[in-house]
């Protein structure tokens, strides 16, 4: 259950991609665990996220941002693009005191200020080692910098080069186009903003 | 998963959904490739077929395992959790599973864009058992070993296709070389990708004794990561 770990790109891109989960501990801390993730979700959705979702249900481009908070349970995710949210979601999570753990994704360097800003200390950390064995069967780089923004891998190599041919002939603007796949990733840990701009870039090519 | 020919209007719209390439037009109408289709079920919810051709009936043991393993809204029946592995360092700071002179590490057979036969996983895990790694009995790969002291998946599941399959295992902090150094030997006999990753507690001032010695013996890792913040409760004593 990485599924916000191996997302690739730039250090230019990444600092534009930061996802939030919020989880009990199945067995340890489970029991009325669902308002403590909505809560979560209702503090993230304050802080303008480009992405929520909620694994038995979706995210807020498959169903209304509200659909999404109502129904949170087992494991939930918020994703944004500036720090300063993550800082201040982390900030009012601490005030919450849920109970529930908190995991950031994001570029090392630039969640560790979030952490200390918010008055916070590092616990566990999980790093990518990057991608073993058959290389030569991926696609290319600029494809798997979209396609890694869902873990679970749902959102195909060959959509996205859809997408961008869609791009390119002028049917589809990039944030309409980042709205065809976002439906795709069920957690809402996928990042469309992101994804619109690297699109943009590979159709401008 | 199949398509009904007969409802199929070869609009050929659900093509680029599929994550294994799978789908392809025959005899005029889009038909699947079984072979390859891991039933993760991306073309049947994505709704984007516009009469409804998607048919998906629960398979029998052992394809059934393709189902568990590729879609993440269906939860493994042995862990109770949906997705392909556990919750890992995501609620260490209530489970304490990783504790400090420890590395959790989890290998991700099939991811991204691949997909894995478990013939693969099991090549791997087999010489990840001779090194002396304990694996995670709560992971989904775990259940599937018929004897996890050596690594070995059962037989009859070697050749089912999943989107991607996890090893999760742990080892002394000692014995990091070692491991990488093996499993760098046997990623040369595979016939897929897998994503590596590798946990660590930090100390008592906030770094990861792990980040050290990965800079120390030059293995590249991403600049971006997971970090649990310590906000779960009750706190484990890790």
């Amino acid at each position: 259950m990485t599924h916000t770990l191996h997302r690739r790109g730039t250090r230019e891109s990444l600092s534009e991609d930061y996802v939030m989960l919020c989880l009990p501990a199945v067995g340890v801390n489970d029991e009325g665990h669902a308002p403590k993730l909505k809560k979560f979700l209702e503090i993230a959705v304050r802080y303008d996220p480009v992405n929520i979702g909620t694994i038995k249900l979706g995210n807020m481009y498959s169903h209304s941002k509200e659909e999404v908070v109502k129904e949170a349970q087992a494991v939930v995710h918020a994703v944004f693009v500036k720090q300063e949210q993550v800082t201040d979601v982390l900030k009012d999570l601490e005030k919450a005191d849920l109970g529930m753990s908190v995991v950031v994704s994001g570029i090392f360097e630039k969640v560790d200020e979030c952490i200390e800003k918010a008055g916070l200390k590092h616990h566990t950390a999980n790093f990518s080692l990057g991608i073993w064995g058959k290389t030569e069967k991926l696609p290319p780089d600029e494809i798997l910098e979209v396609a890694t923004m869902c873990g679970h891998a749902m959102i195909s190599a060959n959509l996205i080069r859809s997408m961008v041919d869609e791009i390119k002939a002028g049917r589809k603007t990039p944030d309409e186009a980042a709205k065809v796949l976002a439906p795709n990733c069920a957690c809402g840990v996928f990042n469309p903003a992101r994804a619109a701009k690297l699109m943009a870039a590979m159709a401008a090519k | 998963m199949k398509i009904d020919p007969e409802l199929c209007i070869a609009c050929e719209a659900c093509l680029p959904y599929c994550p294994m390439a799978a789908i392809s037009m025959k005899d005029d109408v889009a038909a699947i490739d079984e072979d390859e289709c891991v039933d993760c079920a991306v073309c049947l919810k994505s709704g984007v077929c516009p009469v409804d051709a998607f048919i998906f009936e629960p398979a029998p043991w052992p394809r059934s395992v393709r189902s568990t393993f590729s879609d993440p809204r269906t939860e493994h029946k042995e862990t109770k959790i949906a997705g392909r592995g556990t919750e890992e360092m995501k609620t260490n700071d209530v489970t304490g599973r990783f504790q400090r002179g420890w590395v959790g590490m989890g290998c991700e057979f099939g991811r991204p864009c691949i997909g894995t036969r478990f013939r693969d996983v099991d090549k791997v895990a087999q010489v990840l058992a001779k090194h002396g790694v304990e694996f995670e009995p709560k992971n989904p790969v775990t259940f599937l070993m018929e004897d996890p002291k050596a690594g070995k998946i059962r037989e009859d599941v070697l050749n089912e296709k999943v989107l991607s399959g996890i090893i999760e295992c742990l080892y002394p902090i000692e014995k990091f070389e070692e491991i990488m150094n093996a499993l760098k030997e046997v990623s040369k006999e595979i016939d897929t990708v897998f994503s590596v990753e590798v946990i660590n507690r930090a100390d008592p001032d906030g770094s990861y004794p792990l980040r050290k010695m990965l800079d120390k013996m030059g293995i590249p890792y991403y600049i971006n990561g997971k970090q649990n913040v310590g906000l779960g409760r009750p706190v484990a004593n890790v």
